[in-house]
């Protein structure tokens, strides 16, 4: 390579590549989750790869086709795959099969603990400790998105027409039932559990207060949503979908209803397309549709930092280790960045 | 520049540059017409080509591929304020996970279940960005039974719809049909559609380069559009019936008319219209219009200069039932620029 090249191409990266390291994997990075002390990517291959600060990934061939989802689980990771299986895999390579659905896909996973939730099609599986055989939850239309509230009591099932929580009391489980219409992708509780809130098919994401059921729209977003989190003691909650990061406030009793967003971290031409909060910090890092990643302060008058350059292809997720120290990039090209986030490291 | 339902420009095809669109074909027509022949003819004859098929669940069985995925058929509608505007939920799951590969597909075949109405299948692909971005419809395919096709379009509001959405039409078992009925099928399919592709098949054995990869819904391609029309025979039509229509205009049309006159009768009469394509000659624009519609949605945009020593001609043609109460002729003409 031509030495200016060379050296421009190395002034053009952030310091976070500069003192990161770059893996390309071939295939679309899917999903991240953080363990104990590594972070775990799926892949489109039906790879899952541990990534650790200072070391090679370890590679495990978990899936035939897509790992397409994944979540933590005490020092294991658990996957749904569209070869129909759901796994718990370890680090050093150990693949539990939890169940095999044959040719329908494991479309979504969660857990709590030591409850193993997955769905394929219209139904939830669980998993609770010491039994072999799942109880079940059936749904209208597939199930889109699981999640637990911070207590694992209430599981709330997005789907077609809205999300259906589940309570769980003496150990049955029993609906209740928030409607909108419409289909609802990717659910999540709010940190104190006063609300869920959906991304939907439209272009726009749609909350309920849990107690009264009231109905929380926010619209104006140019594209689908595909991810938010929650950022900061507001809290905040931070979603993609436009060429900012959208925070919008969950405080007092009306939460969002009636204010306006606070932008941050304006992508240009370039829209959001994956936000992950800074545990700890009033701050949230947003990747956007050209690889490119920004960290920013909810605060509209502060300018956000360039954490990675441009790579052409679409974030897909990122991940920050439990210690807080190190941050994971993945893209839909399968280029993974991994890097300290404090220059002392 | 339209309105009605959602316009949808294609400046993000242009921004796609480095993500190939993947083929997506449609298969639609009625339980034992010979869908799975085809499909199992498209997955064997085709060798070193890497296909997905998506087949509904409770479909026929026995298809001979690597990745074969089971759908449900999950229509939702849209609550985008377009009041017949369904997509195919599980579509939009599916084909998302499969954009997830490492290992790139060359084409991905939707087989529909007999009684499928094919409007949401085709809608999906212009109201999902994400699947937009990524596939792209190549074209619906219908299988039908020359036996039975006939009592199929009585009975079934199904069968009509998928005749009328198709860009290729096969009729099969024509073997065991007399030549003067088959005369009277093709005369009722052209009817209903009269700018699909008809091949007449024993055992679905069209050659395949003209059922996959044809690039039908692409919009230059509307730029081919030669209907076959029958002669005009109103006497024995329901109300309900799909019929098709026709307009041609040599003097050029006022772009603001155009528009407001398009855009109202897609709002207004979009659920009876099935399809609507046009090429367009707009008063003081140098290049062609084309336009390609799914119910109330469109995808519209400038195609280039018009051929030198070529008429510059405007064409529209409609799919749909009732069209003779939508004053169809009078509002195209009142678009003509003064």
């Amino acid at each position: 390579m031509n030495a200016d090249l060379e050296k421009l191409q190395e002034t053009n990266k952030t310091e976070l590549e500069r003192r990161g390291s770059i893996f390309n994997i071939g295939a679309p990075a899917t999903e991240a989750v953080t363990t104990r002390d590594q972070i775990a990517v799926g892949f489109g291959d039906g790879t899952v790869r541990f990534f650790q600060s200072g070391s090679d990934p370890k590679t495990v061939k978990a899936h035939k086709g897509v790992v397409l989802s994944m979540t933590n689980y005490e020092d294991h990771v658990l996957t749904g795959g569209d070869d129909g299986r759901f796994l718990k895999i370890s680090s050093d390579g150990n693949i539990e099969e939890i169940f095999n659905f044959g040719s329908k896909w494991v479309d979504c996973v969660a857990s709590h603990k030591d409850t193993k939730v997955c769905s394929s099609g219209k139904t939830v599986y669980i998993w609770t400790k010491n039994k072999d055989k799942p109880q079940t939850l059936e749904h209208q239309s597939t199930v889109a998105g699981l999640a637990f509230d911070n207590k694992g009591k209430r599981l709330a099932v997005s789907r077609y027409g809205g999300v259906t929580v589940w309570k769980l009391n003496n150990n049955k489980w029993t609906a209740s039932n928030y409607t909108w219409k419409g289909s609802h992708g990717t659910v999540t509780f709010s940190p104190d559990t006063k609300y869920i809130v959906t991304a939907m098919q439209e272009n726009q994401i749609h909350g309920w207060r849990i107690n009264d059921k009231a109905d929380l729209a926010m619209r104006g977003y140019p594209s689908k949503i595909k991810s938010f989190t929650w950022v900061g003691d507001t809290p905040y909650l931070v979603t993609s979908g436009s060429s900012d990061a959208v925070c919008w406030p969950f405080d007092g009793k009306e939460g969002p209803m009636g204010r306006k967003p606070i932008v941050v971290a304006n992508g240009g031409k370039e829209l959001a397309t994956f936000v992950k909060a800074l545990n700890g910090e009033k701050a949230v890092f947003t990747g956007f549709t050209d690889g490119s990643v920004l960290l920013a302060e909810i605060d509209e008058s502060k300018k956000p930092i360039m954490i990675r350059s441009s790579t052409g292809a679409e974030v897909s997720t990122i991940a920050i280790s439990s210690d807080n120290s190190q941050i994971l990039i993945g893209d839909m090209k399968g280029s993974i960045l991994l890097s300290s986030l404090w220059a002392d490291n | 520049m339209y309105e009605g339902g959602i316009y949808r420009t294609n400046y993000k095809e242009i921004d796609m540059e480095n993500t190939s669109q993947v083929p997506v074909t449609v298969l639609t027509g009625f339980l034992g017409a010979g869908k799975t022949t085809l499909l199992n003819r498209i997955l064997t004859e085709q060798h070193g080509r890497k296909y997905a098929v998506i087949v509904n669940e409770f479909g026929e069985q026995g298809i001979d591929n690597d990745l074969v995925v089971d759908a449900d058929e999950e229509v939702f509608e849209m609550n985008n304020g377009c009041i017949c505007c369904t997509v195919r939920g599980d579509l939009i799951r599916i084909l998302s996970g499969l954009m997830k590969r490492a290992d790139k597909l060359d084409a991905i075949i939707v087989e529909t279940t007999g009684l499928a109405d094919p409007a949401p299948v085709a809608q999906t692909f212009f109201v999902d960005q994400d699947v937009a971005d990524r596939t792209k419809l190549d074209a619906i395919v219908t299988v039908a039974d020359a036996v039975h096709l006939s009592s199929q379009l009585v009975d079934h509001h199904e069968a009509e719809e998928q005749i009328a959405f198709a860009d290729v039409i096969l009729l099969n078992k024509v073997e065991l049909v007399e030549d003067n009925d088959i005369v009277k099928v093709n005369d009722r399919i052209r009817k209903i559609n009269p700018f699909a592709k008809i091949i007449k098949t024993t055992r679905c054995d069209a050659p395949l380069d003209e059922i996959v990869g044809l690039n039908a819904f692409s919009l230059d391609r509307v730029l081919d559009i030669e209907p076959d029309f029958l002669e005009s025979d109103h006497d024995h039509e329901h109300d309900d019936d799909v019929t098709s229509l026709s307009f041609v205009s040599d003097s050029p049309l006022d772009m603001d008319k155009f528009q407001d006159w398009f855009g109202n009768l897609l709002r207004t009469k979009g659920q009876d219209i099935l399809r609507s394509k046009g090429i367009l000659n707009f008063k003081g624009e140098e290049e062609r219009y084309v336009f390609q519609g799914v119910h109330m949605l469109m995808d519209a945009s400038p195609m280039g200069p018009w051929p030198k020593g070529k008429n510059r001609s405007s064409r529209v043609v409609f799919i749909g039932r009732d069209l003779d109460n939508m004053n169809l002729k009078e509002g195209f003409e009142n678009c003509k620029s003064a």
